[in-house]
């Protein structure tokens, strides 16, 4: 559980740049939330100045604790967001957070993370963390990205990866089709590795939990579902897990065991 | 902020202070404990509760739309059982000061019987009738827009309690003050007003509506000049109290609301977006207090002046 205490906090922007024509990363200075975010938690940010209503969620992908920054790094895909892209460094944006539980470490074996489209944002700070953070083997990192246009995603996990394999789905870059079919190989490179974390698609998390259940290798996956709220209270976000018990994603998640999401 | 101007007895129910935090959107309140402190938030107005646990509607609950939200939640709750069991008494161990009001629904007269009775224990102040939820059958809608059913639940309700019954109405019907009446005259002791109002949007690209139940409640500041222009209607019909809310986000919408006759608010939606909107808009009313010289909230209630 989430035992950390949630906070709201004004950050202003440090930066908020471009890194492909869809894409921007936004670095916030909310040293409180960053004090205590884990890999895998999100936080809800408000645009006070802008149109929109509710908060946006936002996986944290990344921390700077001793400067006090943020991470997020978001695809502009609605009009929140494109009034996002806008803003100017600065410009304050109200923070909640840290949300949700993030991923659970253990100490054994290497960890191969895998991360779909912007769903590779958590997928940075969870690197950081195993590598640098817990000083274990440093994970395999596996990108699904559509092109080459996309690989600007190395330039955040180059120093915290044993190895990064790509897959674009036109096979501009890397191995052609999608992060699935790179993972029979890496599994055989690397025999020592005993969780898969993934951020993705549901198609994709669907597909890599199956094989991870099937070949016996723990599995978390990250979901994401449409939150008025953002900390259990709106009940927008939930969904029946395999036991049976209902589950917030919120609250309870993203993260959680793909068994009791797609067993 | 001094509570003295603030505290207000609302149909039996004492309460810090007039602002609320409404169903739905309020969890069972202990929810917001790192957002507020609890002892300054006027009630807790629970989630839905219903006889059986419900799952909720399938697919999309959540859509943001011009200043406000759709939802189409479709009251998943635990049930009443397990709220009576596991729930009520852990909200009155982190929140013993705050008034907690159990908000309620059921698919036939009788079972809002059944449930007022179970809420009649103690650590629940009062109990908030839901015949308004427009998402779901047994959201109780049927009584909302009909006065005779909704005057027969109300009758069957405070048949079946010894607490303060807060009866909540529905925006979607012609006139609401002939509901406004019917339950009053059913032996209300407290009205809340509104509930959403029910909306669609479409996705433009799928050409299939948004929301998983292909309508859902409106909220949020939206609506909130309706809601005000409700308060005023019914507050002239009525003579029981008026709980007033709808888009309220900040304490000038909360004043609107007393000066069209509601004695007192709750916040909903905003509580999304602003964890601490309910001590929030007390403050503010506190603050607006001060600044006009008025020792009491009381004093501001249906003071619209008007020609
Ligand atoms: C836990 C979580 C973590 C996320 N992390 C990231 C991230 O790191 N980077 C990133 O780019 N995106 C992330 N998303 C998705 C991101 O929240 C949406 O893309 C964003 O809210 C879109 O806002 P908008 O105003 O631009 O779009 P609009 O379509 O205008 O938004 C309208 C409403 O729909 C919601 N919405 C729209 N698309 C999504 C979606 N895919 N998921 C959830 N809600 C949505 C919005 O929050 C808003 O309430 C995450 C979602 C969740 C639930
Ligand atoms: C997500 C959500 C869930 C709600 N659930 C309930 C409910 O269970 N019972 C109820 O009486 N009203 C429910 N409501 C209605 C609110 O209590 C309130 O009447 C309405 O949202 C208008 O206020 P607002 O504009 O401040 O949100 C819900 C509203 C929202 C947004
Ligand atoms: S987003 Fe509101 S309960 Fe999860």
């Amino acid at each position: 559980m989430n035992e950390t205490k949630k906070l709201v906090e004004i950050g202003n922007i440090v930066s908020n740049w471009e890194l492909s024509a869809d894409v921007n990363a936004l670095v916030l200075e909310c040293p409180d939330i960053v004090s205590v975010a884990k890999p895998g938690q999100f936080v809800m940010i408000k645009n006070e100045m802008g149109s929109t209503y509710l908060r946006r969620p936002f996986g944290v992908a990344d921390v700077d604790k001793e400067q006090g920054l943020l991470l997020l790094i978001y695809r502009k895909a609605g009009k929140g967001t494109q009034e996002l892209a806008q803003l100017d460094d600065g410009a304050p944006i109200s923070v909640e957070g840290p949300l949700g539980n993030g991923f659970s470490f253990k100490n054994e074996g290497r960890t191969l993370l895998i991360g779909g489209g912007v769903g590779i944002a958590p997928i940075i700070y969870t690197a950081r963390h195993l590598s640098k953070e817990l000083d274990g083997p440093k994970p395999v990192i596996l990108l699904g990205v559509r092109n080459h246009k996309e690989l600007f995603w190395s330039d955040f996990v180059e120093n915290f990866a044993e190895k990064l394999v790509y897959t674009t789905d036109d096979g501009s870059y890397g191995r052609k089709g999608f992060a699935i079919d790179a993972i029979p190989d890496i599994l055989k490179e690397y025999p020592d590795i005993k969780h898969i974390k993934v951020c993705g698609s549901t198609v994709m998390m669907k597909g890599i939990a199956e094989l991870a259940i099937k070949q016996g290798i723990e599995c978390e996956v990250s979901l994401e579902k449409r939150m008025a709220c953002g900390f259990g209270v709106c009940l927008g976000c939930t969904f029946e897990g395999k036991s049976g018990k209902r589950w917030k994603v919120c609250g309870d998640g993203p993260v959680f065991d793909a068994e009791e999401v797609f067993g | 902020m001094n509570l003295t101007r603030l505290a207000t007895d609302f149909a039996g129910i004492r309460m810090a202070t007039p602002v609320m935090g409404a169903s739905g959107t309020f969890g069972f309140g202990v929810e917001y404990s790192d957002f507020l402190d609890l002892d300054q938030v006027g009630a807790i107005i629970s989630k839905g509760l219903t006889p059986l646990p419900r799952a909720g509607n399938e697919g999309v609950r959540i859509a943001e739309t011009p200043s406000g939200m759709l939802n189409c939640i479709g009251l998943e709750n635990p049930g009443i059982d397990v709220f009576l069991r596991d729930i009520l008494p852990k909200v009155r161990k982190e929140a013993p000061n705050t008034a907690f009001i159990a908000n309620f629904s059921g698919s036939s007269v009788e079972d809002y019987g059944i449930m007022a009775e179970k809420l009649d224990v103690d650590g629940v102040d009062g109990i908030e009738v839901n015949i308004s939820c427009p998402n779901v059958k047994e959201g109780g809608i049927v009584f909302g827009t009909d006065p005779k059913a909704a005057a027969a639940v109300t009758k069957e309700v405070k048949a079946h309690t010894t607490k303060p019954v807060i009866v909540k109405l529905s925006p979607n019907v012609t006139d609401i003050t002939v509901m406004a009446r019917a339950v009053e005259k059913a032996g209300a002791d407290a009205l809340a007003l509104i509930n959403t109002l029910t909306g669609m949007v479409i996705d433009i690209n799928t050409w299939k509506p948004l929301l998983g139940n292909v309508t859902g409640g409106l909220s949020g500041p939206a609506v909130k000049p309706i809601a005000v222009r409700m308060v005023y209607q019914v507050a002239q019909a009525v003579n029981i109290p008026i709980m007033g809310l709808g888009g309220i986000a900040t304490a000038e919408d909360a004043i609107e609301f007393l000066l069209a006759g509601a004695s007192t608010v709750a916040v909903g939606a905003e509580n999304f977006v602003h964890p601490d909107a309910v001590v929030r808009v007390a403050e503010g009313i506190d603050a607006y207090l001060e600044k006009h010289n008025l020792s009491h909230v009381s004093e501001l209630v249906g003071k619209v002046k008007i020609g």
